[in-house]
């Protein structure tokens, strides 16, 4: 019995920070890297999902990236999660959240576990769209912002339910494997102490190749992607102002303004 | 042989020796059920980790004794309470002294070295003091019986704050019937060795070397009077004291064979404990060695032998119990309950024979003898029970160990998870970008060094509130002016600096300490200087008492030594004395954890000052409730915070002014308290530094740097 959690690691943006040189991102100087919130939480439902179980569980995650998402992969470690993977090629730079899903899902097909599970999105850039793509990919049934799960291990099926719009809530069945993306709340994720992070750096991080996930470079990258990130930039803040003084300044003032914007359209 | 060297101690006189045979044998029975006793508590201590002790036998001996002779830990708080224990401890041992030393000479000088000192004036003198230590030992009882039974006094309850009404272990009324037992145990043994010597002086009033030196024991002699006076005669007195003879010593027998098994093994192990007591038990706590993969306490059996030791020189005095802050605000949590609480569970699980499994050693819960997670949390590693525990009970570090296992297995308050994982992204408890630290110094108008760039004679240390509190930055910005104005060569880490770990430290979370101790050591270490300030008594602490033990030895003080040397060398001057009506707020990590009660009450009294003391100063200081991480985890709705409780005693003082804190949390806490409790207006929180500003009135940049 096999649980994959699939993870990120986020960025988080310090207080002052500059956009990069070539304009599409900012300058990973002033980025605060952490595990992605919502990763916690699938964790979280992956761990507990294991210790309920009679049979033995294993909780492996899979993350795409450098060698620096494996300070995150060791919290995962030291959570719970029995094995880390990650996955990481020069090519895999530039892809957007679907070529990303590619590599999960291949990642997947290797694993071949009873349940994939991810986040509803990341909190950096938000496009709630990789584990879902993952699950298209592979061909498996999928779900949503999932808020509660009821799932035994090698059961043909897991019972999920959703919150909708008006207080709604929506129960499901679905078929396993099937891929779930959990929504925050869904449990208290644990705390993992220093001590068992700096444990856990005993516990083995598996670096996969894109050829170990039977890719090729096409597949990844901006050739793999069907989107791109154009521009990254700070718009300029609005140009409201307080007008100050007493009436007559005021209206002065007003009067002045509006001559200024006349003045620019002619 | 003149007549007074016949007079000795009528001792088995008239026994037959059967009977002698018959005592020797029960006497030595006693001992052997003490011995055994010794042994299975000995047993129990070395069931728990180990321990090597750092210093040596000889100073740890004497402090021992000097304690023990001088009641100076009984005596505090509770002067009554010491001078009684005091009859009772002095009366018991010259007792028991001249018991001893009768056995010494009929047992062993007399039979194997015909040596013999029990007779003459010296046995006269001794029986006069025997006398008088009866006296003594009586009235120290008697007293103790009032104060039980009549005077209703608050730490004497037994009932659990972190119990309710109809738990097996609420108010345990065991403990008072032991307490009562042991009282009315001594108080016969006295009584009835008064009554056995003046039926012994009735019995032979015709002999001359004892009738004639009947007033060497006046106790016994004026009993011995009433006895005659009411028509006992020689062979009446012959009888009552054959039977009392056997009562009184085979009840002086069966306390001997009960020591090691009821509450009076405290005169070993409250004895034993003083020993073994570690000065900087609270402000150093103890580090979990690299290749110790358990962190924290979790079976009876990860304390160590010390520790173990500790619970049971417990006296249930509740000195601690009425010191702790929690407790005076309703927490579930008494700190004598946890030492009782662990000591019920070892003395369940580790006095039998074979240790149990595992499973059964685990402390953590709510069934008897373990300890809830709420009661673990509701402490404040303020110290208060450590300071005033007058046995040496360490209660802190036995806390912190226990909330180690907590906090390994998750079991906290979320916001506390929040504010750990925060200090490990960022390096400090306000989530602020680690750049932002220094952020407060640039509105000054002179710039701070960065010691990470140039040599400094003062590094200050800054900390997270006094360089993320908006209030406290103000507060810094104030100090870095009167530094700069004195012409102190000062500068601080910038964002070489972490949150110093102090209050992680006490949470439990001792992988983080260790990381931000690592860090802030070896930024320390990288910048140069001649030594460490620190307006925050929480960093202060740390650094000073804990970083030794990260490689990190830096000579630091608290601001208050520095300004008290500053004014001394005249380099800051009292222009504009204020006439102000204060009260002094002692910082625990100041105050009792290191000692630092003076210097900031002569700053006061140099600004002109008029200090009033609170009833609860000093060691007795009463905590603000932001210690132990408490400031990060906010206190139950409804119930009354310490700060709360602490405002209200200082609303009492007539014509209060000012409340005066030198230490940034203390500042956060208590101007929030002031509002609370609805005493705004009435008197202001001020933080020391603000006050010498007002004294010393702002220089001009250009003056200062002409």
């Amino acid at each position: 019995m096999k649980i994959l959690v699939a993870v990120k690691q986020v960025a988080a943006l310090d207080e002052d920070f500059e956009i990069r040189d070539d304009g599409r991102d900012v300058d990973p100087d002033f980025f605060i890297r952490d595990l992605n919130e919502w990763d916690d939480f699938s964790l979280e439902e992956a761990v507990r999902i294991k210790e309920a179980a009679a049979e033995p569980v294993e909780v492996a995650v899979v993350s795409v990236g450098t060698d620096e998402v494996d300070e995150s992969l060791r919290k995962c470690l030291a959570k719970g999660a029995d094995r880390a993977i990650r996955i990481w090629d020069a090519a895999i730079e530039g892809s957007d959240s679907i070529a990303i899903a590619r590599v999960l899902a291949a990642a997947a097909k290797r694993e071949a576990p009873d349940m994939l599970f991810a986040g509803v999105q990341s909190s950096d850039q938000s496009f709630a769209s990789t584990g879902i793509a993952a699950a298209a990919l592979l061909g498996w049934p999928h779900a949503a912002v999932v808020s509660n799960l009821t799932y035994t291990p090698g059961a043909k099926s897991a019972v999920f339910r959703r919150e909708l719009e008006g207080g709604l809530l929506q129960e499901v069945e679905i078929q396993c494997p099937a891929v779930l993306t959990i929504q925050l709340g869904i449990n208290t994720p644990r705390y993992a102490s220093l001590r068992s992070i700096k444990q856990a750096a005993s516990k083995p991080i598996e670096v996969l190749s894109l050829a170990d996930v039977a890719l090729s470079e096409a597949d990844v990258g901006e050739t793999g992607s069907s989107s791109r990130v154009r521009r990254m930039y700070v718009p300029d803040k609005g140009r409201a102002q307080l007008i100050e003084g007493d009436a007559a300044q005021q209206a002065a003032r007003l009067a002045e303004i509006i001559r200024e914007f006349k003045g620019a359209r002619a | 042989v003149s007549r007074t060297d016949a007079v000795t101690r009528i001792l088995f006189e008239a026994f037959s020796a059967t009977e002698v045979r018959l005592f020797y044998l029960l006497g030595y029975a006693a001992i052997a059920v003490f011995c055994y006793g010794v042994y299975v508590q000995i047993r129990k201590y070395r069931r728990g980790a180990q321990l090597r002790l750092e210093d040596g036998l000889g100073r740890r001996l004497g402090a021992m004794v000097s304690s023990v002779l001088s009641h100076r830990t009984i005596d505090r708080r509770d002067r009554a309470a010491g001078g009684a224990h005091r009859l009772i401890f002095y009366g018991f041992m010259l007792l028991f002294a001249g018991t001893a030393t009768i056995t010494l000479e009929y047992d062993i000088l007399e039979p194997l070295f015909g040596i013999r000192f029990w007779h003459g004036e010296f046995y006269l003198v001794f029986s006069l003091i025997l006398d008088i230590a009866g006296v003594a030992l009586i009235a120290g009882l008697v007293f103790m019986m009032y104060r039980r039974g009549w005077m209703h006094l608050p730490k004497l309850d037994y009932a659990r704050p972190d119990r309710v009404p109809g738990d097996p272990d609420f108010n345990r009324p065991q403990y008072r019937r032991e307490d009562w037992a042991f009282l009315w145990l001594l108080l016969i043994i006295a009584c009835t060795g008064y009554v056995l010597e003046a039926a012994r002086l009735v019995w032979l009033q015709e002999r001359a070397d004892v009738w004639d030196t009947r007033w060497w024991s006046p106790v016994g002699a004026l009993l011995a009077e009433g006895m005659r006076a009411g028509g006992l005669g020689e062979q009446g007195g012959g009888l009552l004291r054959h039977g009392l003879w056997w009562f009184h010593g085979l009840i002086a027998l069966l306390l001997i064979a009960l020591i090691p098994f009821t509450k009076v093994k405290h005169i070993f192990t409250a004895a034993a404990s003083l020993m073994v007591r570690d000065p900087l038990a609270a402000q150093r706590l103890p580090r979990v060695p690299d290749s110790q993969e358990q962190v924290g306490a979790a079976k009876i059996t990860d304390f160590n032998w010390k520790q173990l030791l500790n619970l049971d020189a417990c006296t249930k005095c509740g000195r601690c119990h009425e010191a702790c802050p929690a407790r005076a605000v309703g927490a579930p949590l008494s700190p004598r309950d946890v030492i009782l609480s662990l000591r019920e569970f070892a003395r369940s699980t580790l006095e039998s024979g074979v240790v149990p499994d595992a499973a059964e050693l685990d402390i953590h819960g709510k069934k008897p003898g373990q300890v809830a997670m709420e009661t673990l949390w509701s402490c404040r590693t303020c110290m208060a029970c450590v300071e005033i525990c007058p046995v040496a009970v360490e209660h802190v570090p036995i806390i912190v160990q226990m909330r180690r296992k907590l906090v390994e297995d998750g079991a906290m308050d979320p916001l506390l998870t929040k504010t750990l994982q925060t200090i490990h992204k960022t390096g400090n408890s306000f989530g602020e970008s680690k750049r932002k630290r220094g952020v407060w110094s640039k509105t000054l108008p002179f710039p701070v060094k960065d010691a990470r760039k140039e040599p400094v004679d003062v590094l200050w240390f800054v900390g997270d509130y006094a360089s993320f509190d908006p209030r406290n930055q103000k507060v810094s910005q104030i100090f870095a002016s009167l530094l700069h104005e004195a012409g102190v060569d000062f500068g601080i880490l910038y964002d070489g600096e972490s949150n110093a770990g102090n209050d992680v430290r006490r949470v439990g979370e001792e992988g983080l300490y260790e990381v931000l101790a690592a860090a802030n050591v070896s930024a320390l270490k990288s910048a140069s200087f001649k030594s460490v300030v620190t307006t925050d008594p929480h960093s202060f602490n740390t650094i000073r008492n804990e970083y030794p033990d990260f490689g990190g030895r830096f000579e630091i003080e608290h601001y208050t030594t520095l300004a008290k040397r500053l004014f001394a060398e005249g380099r800051l001057q009292v222009t504009r004395p204020l006439k102000y009506r204060v009260t002094f707020h002692d910082p625990c990590h100041l105050g009792r954890f290191n000692k630092g009660y003076d210097a900031p009450r002569e700053l006061l009294a140099l600004l002109g000052c008029e200090l009033v003391e609170m009833g609860r100063c000093k060691s007795n200081s009463f905590c603000c409730g932001a210690g132990g991480g408490r400031i990060w985890v906010p206190d139950p709705v409804g119930a009354e915070k310490p700060a709360q409780n602490r405002m209200k005693e200082a609303a009492a003082i007539p014509g209060l002014e000012v409340y005066v804190v030198s230490c940034p949390k203390d500042l956060t806490m208590f101007e929030d308290a002031l509002k609370t409790t609805g005493n705004e207006g009435k008197f202001v929180v001020k933080e020391l530094i603000e006050l010498i500003r007002e004294a010393v009135p702002a220089r001009r940049t250009e003056e200062v740097t002409a």
